[in-house]
């Protein structure tokens, strides 16, 4: 789905009373509720992890398995531990939130296992809450943003091991 | 005035804006691609975020990446600088809608002078004066011949579904219209589908003066004079200067004032840069309006002496432009080259590392620029590296300044085009003063000298 058409979507949807749209095409998947900022909107996956970033960039900002020369004391405590460990990146500029509502529970804890597809956490961005799901099963290792803070495109937001 | 800028886009002129803000006592908000992160913009501003993968359609024309940046970054107004999401309505009416300063012209003049013909019809009824022709397709030959006559001789056929160059014919002689409109026409019809001509003056030798525009909220108007911008390739500009050489004292006050004139009518707001072909006889027409700051604003800048990005952001937190036509004095001259990291023969991009960098400097000499050594020219953005500005008392002393700076200019491991600028800075069309849009096709065509 590109920009141009979710917001023509937006925009017919602007003043009528219609509060969800739930609207499929494909393996498109839109969910849009109207008028109550706190819920979830849409499913979008996450940047994918371990992509390989094109040669030319200084600093290829999404090569994210960790590599084994990690520096912390943690890392040089269990050297083996943390080789295949892979990150989840925010897709997009936005706001990182832990959970659905602040009275609930977080989607994923340290430990947790999650499934493919599997919601890890909510980046609101222009008043939309989309939900961030796994792209692969594993063990959530770290959560590596505060709740309620900034985050950028291709910030790492989680980081798993493989299960 | 605003607190916190947003700025919608990249490199030198990203940056400048950072200059700018920091003058006032403004925040900046940097955005950028992945690509960018080593950016001096990223690194000069108060902060910054990530919006998107190297390619312009996912992060710096990304709108709701960008507008979701302003947000979470608590920013108050956005400048989108040029290019980009400058000049869309668009854009600028979202920006406006989600309650943030909008730092440029209100939507309806951008959507004015994006669409050409509206532009022209605007400026038309405002009294600008507009290249003679057919205001619409010519219906037969007998029109042509008396339109043809009115505007004078030589005229140009346009295809009117022709582009890019494609479908025009130009005609010297009276004896020769007939024939070469019912050719052109045939032609248009096989190539496009469509046989309908326009017709128009032809301009042999025509010349690209701009006037820049400043003007407040409230419809107070002022000019910044003119700059000449008619070293260009395939209309790229590679060189602007201000004052024009070929204008006189009396052709740049009615330039202006009609100018002045035409936007206080449609009550322009905030920079603007109206463009003009000028003729052999110094008649001058209408071309278009861009309704953003230039990348060419510093020669206008070197001789008003007043920072025009400082007047943007003033003007459009709605400051009163308190300046009158009389107190803007043009001193000196100024010269501007554009670095482009390009081959200086066959122009074609050459991005990648710049292994050594020495910028110019010295009395006069401007560098508006994000290079620096070890900075990498990327592949997914344009060419230009660097704006070298030169300030003289005169024209001639301009030039020698400009050859005494490029001589000074180190930048290995990439191509520029710094050789065709020093080749040109020698050509003598140029050097009297006396070039138009065509001169950097006959220096190219030209043989190059020996490399040295």
């Amino acid at each position: 789905m590109d920009v141009e058409k979710l917001r023509a979507i937006l925009a017919a949807l602007q003043g009528t009373e219609v509060t969800r749209l739930d609207w499929t095409n494909g393996q498109e998947r839109l969910t849009l509720r109207m008028g109550h900022p706190p819920a979830p909107v849409t499913a979008l996956h996450a940047v994918p992890a371990g992509q390989p970033a094109p040669a030319a960039l200084p600093t290829p900002p999404q090569v994210t398995p960790v590599a084994p020369a990690a520096s912390s004391a943690a890392a040089a405590a269990a050297p083996a531990a943390r080789d295949d460990t892979f990150t989840v990146n925010s897709p997009f500029v936005g706001t990182f939130y832990r959970s659905a509502s602040p009275d609930n529970p977080p989607f994923v804890e340290v430990g947790q296992v999650v499934k493919k597809g599997q919601v890890l956490c909510i980046v609101e961005a222009m008043k939309l809450m989309n939900e961030i799901e796994a792209e692969q099963p594993g063990r959530l290792v770290d959560s590596l943003i505060q709740n309620g803070s900034p985050v950028e495109y291709g910030e790492p937001l989680f980081r798993f091991e493989p299960v | 005035m605003f607190h916190k800028i947003l700025i919608a886009n990249r490199a030198e002129i990203a940056l400048r804006i950072i200059r700018a803000a920091r003058e006032l006592g403004i925040e900046t908000v940097a955005v950028h691609s992945t690509a960018d992160a080593n950016s001096l913009h990223v690194k000069f501003a108060d902060e910054s975020l990530c919006i998107g993968p190297p390619p312009s359609k996912e992060s710096y024309l990304n709108i709701p990446a960008i507008l979701s940046a302003a947000e979470v970054s608590g920013a108050d107004a956005i400048h989108p600088g040029y290019g980009f999401l400058s000049e869309n309505a668009e854009f600028a009416e979202m920006v406006q809608h989600s309650g943030l300063g909008w730092i440029g012209p209100r939507p309806e003049m951008i959507r004015m002078m994006g669409n050409k013909v509206r532009a022209k019809e605007a400026m038309r009824d405002a009294g600008l004066p507009q290249l003679p022709g057919s205001d619409g397709v010519v219906r037969d030959e007998r029109e042509l011949t008396r339109l043809a006559e009115k505007v004078g001789f030589p005229v140009i056929l346009k295809a009117a579904s022709g582009g890019g160059g494609r479908g025009m014919k130009i005609v010297r002689e009276r004896e020769q219209l007939a024939q070469m409109y019912r050719t052109a026409s045939a032609e248009a019809l096989a190539a496009f589908g469509n046989g309908d001509m326009y017709v128009e003056r032809y301009v042999e030798r025509p010349r690209h003066i701009e006037i820049q525009i400043v003007a407040d909220e409230r419809g107070d108007v002022v000019h910044f004079g003119e700059r000449e911008c008619s070293v260009q390739r395939r209309h790229q500009k590679m060189l602007e200067e201000s004052p024009s050489p070929a204008l006189n004292e009396k052709l740049r006050e009615r330039m202006g004032r009609v100018a002045v004139e035409a936007m206080k009518k449609i009550r322009y707001n905030n920079v603007g840069t109206i463009e003009f072909l000028l003729d052999e006889r110094g008649e001058f027409f209408f071309m278009e309006m861009n309704t953003r700051i230039q990348v060419e604003h510093p020669v206008t800048e070197a001789v008003t002496g007043i920072d025009l990005l400082k007047e943007q952001i003033r003007l459009a937190a709605g400051e009163e432009l308190g300046r009158t036509q009389k107190s803007i004095a043009l001193r000196g001259h100024a010269i501007e080259l554009r670095i482009n990291a390009e081959d200086p023969v066959t122009f074609a991009p050459s991005p990648g590392l710049i292994t050594a960098y020495h910028a110019p400097g010295g009395l006069g000499v401007r560098v508006d620029s994000v290079a620096y050594e070890q900075y990498r020219v990327l592949p997914f953005y344009d060419s230009m590296v660097a704006k070298m500005i030169v300030t003289a008392d005169s024209r001639p002393a301009a030039i020698m300044r400009a050859r005494r700076a490029l001589q000074e200019y180190v930048v290995e491991g990439i191509k520029t085009n710094i050789p065709f600028h020093k080749r040109l800075l020698q050509f003598e069309p140029f050097v009297q003063g006396r070039y138009d849009t065509r001169t950097v096709e006959r220096l190219l065509a030209e043989a190059a000298p020996a490399a040295g």
